[in-house]
C-alpha cells in the first residue's frame, strides 16, 4: 500500500528540511504544499526530497491539505497522512497512525494527544481550551473523540475521494471530524505525542473557527 | 428647524453632484436614476416629517418617524453587510479553487 504524507507549509524554511528527511524513510512520498511562503520553503523542501506544490496566493492550511490530498489521490496514494511542517509531530508516530488502515481495521485514524500522557500541553490549553473544543464538537457536530483538534490524521484512498471539506483555514480540523463522523466510516484514535514549540491555537482562534464554521454553513 | 435646513443642504449637495456626474458621463444612466430616486425619497421624508410622524403613530410606533427610519436603516445596513460577507465567502472559495487548479497544472508541467 502506498502511503503519501501531505504537509502544508507556510514560511517553514527552518524546519521543513528536517521534517521531510525524517518522514521520507517511513513512507512512499511526501507532498509539501507551500502556501505562498515568503521564504525558501519550496526550495528547501524540494532539495530534501519532497514533491512540492505551491499556492500562488496564501489560502490557508485547510486549502493546502486539500490540494495535497487531491494530488496524492491523482498520483497513486492508497493511504494519505496529514502532518505538520513545524516539527511538533513525531515522524515515528506515522506507522502508528497508518497501521490500523493497513490492517483493514479502520478507514480513518486520528492521532490523539489525550490517550496517554506523553504530550506536555500548556496547562490553559489542556484544562480550558480543549474541554471547550470537545464540548463544541460534541454539541454542534456530534463528534465524540478524545482529541477535538487533531491535525494528525490518516485515511484510505476511498475516504479521500469522498471527503470534501470546504474550510480553507483552521476550521478544517473540526469540519473534517464532522464529515468523517457523518460519513459512517470506521474511526480509530491512536495515541501520539506532540512536542509543543508554541502555544498554537488560542481561545480567540477557537472563536474564529466557530465563526468560520457558521459562515460556511450559510453559503452551502 | 436648523436640522432640517442642514439635512436639505446635504441632500441638495448630493443631488447637484449627481447631476454633475451624469452630465460628465461618470455614472451610468441606471445608476443615475437609482441615486436620483434615493435622494428624492430622502428629500420627501425631510419635507414631510410631520405627516410621517402621524403615520408612524397611527401604525403603533411610540418613536418619531425619524427614529423609525433610523431603526429601519440599521436593519437594512446589517442585512447588506451580511450579504456582502456571504458573497465574499463564496468569492474566497472560488479563489481557492482557482489557486488549487493552477498548482495542479503547474505540477503536471
Amino acid at each position: 500500500m502506498k502511503v503519501f504524507v501531505v504537509i502544508p507549509a507556510f514560511n517553514e524554511e527552518g524546519e521543513i528540511a528536517g521534517v521531510v528527511r525524517e518522514v521520507l524513510p517511513l513512507i512512499d512520498k511526501i507532498v509539501v504544499v507551500d502556501d505562498c511562503s515568503k521564504d525558501k520553503t519550496k526550495e528547501v523542501a524540494s532539495e530534501a526530497g519532497a514533491v512540492v506544490l505551491r499556492h500562488s496566493v496564501n489560502r490557508g492550511q485547510g486549502a493546502a491539505l486539500r490540494l495535497g490530498t487531491r494530488w496524492s489521490l491523482q498520483n497513486g496514494a492508497d493511504i494519505i497522512v496529514h502532518f505538520d511542517a513545524d516539527g511538533q509531530f513525531r515522524p515515528i508516530d506515522i506507522p502508528r497512525v497508518t497501521a490500523p488502515l493497513i490492517a483493514g481495521e479502520a478507514d480513518v485514524v486520528f492521532g490523539s494527544r489525550f490517550l496517554d500522557n506523553t504530550t506536555q500541553m500548556p496547562s490553559f490549553k489542556k484544562k480550558v481550551i480543549m474541554p471547550l473544543a470537545r464540548f463544541v464538537n460534541f454539541f454542534f457536530l456530534r463528534v465524540k473523540l478524545t482529541d477535538p483538534q487533531s491535525g494528525f490524521r490518516a485515511f484510505t484512498k476511498e475516504v479521500g475521494l469522498k471527503l470534501h471539506w470546504r474550510q480553507d483555514r483552521m476550521a478544517h480540523c473540526s469540519e473534517i471530524l464532522s464529515l468523517v463522523a457523518k460519513g459512517g466510516w470506521r474511526i480509530k484514535e491512536v495515541p501520539i505525542t506532540v512536542i509543543y514549540k508554541d502555544f498554537g491555537q488560542s481561545i480567540f482562534g477557537g472563536f474564529k473557527i466557530i465563526k468560520d464554521l457558521f459562515i460556511k454553513k450559510l453559503t452551502k | 428647524m436648523p436640522q432640517i435646513v442642514i439635512a436639505l443642504l446635504i441632500i441638495f449637495y448630493f443631488l447637484a453632484k449627481l447631476f454633475w456626474q451624469n452630465k460628465k458621463r461618470k455614472i451610468s444612466r441606471n445608476e443615475f436614476l437609482f441615486w436620483l430616486f434615493f435622494w428624492l425619497v430622502a428629500l420627501g421624508i425631510i419635507l414631510f416629517l410631520k405627516p410621517l410622524d402621524q403615520l408612524v403613530l397611527a401604525l403603533g410606533f411610540s418613536a418619531s418617524a425619524i427614529q423609525v427610519l433610523l431603526y429601519i436603516s440599521v436593519a437594512a445596513l446589517f442585512y447588506f453587510i451580511f450579504s456582502i460577507r456571504l458573497r465574499l465567502e463564496k468569492m474566497d472559495e472560488n479563489i481557492t479553487k482557482l489557486t488549487e487548479d493552477v498548482a495542479i497544472n503547474q505540477a503536471k508541467k
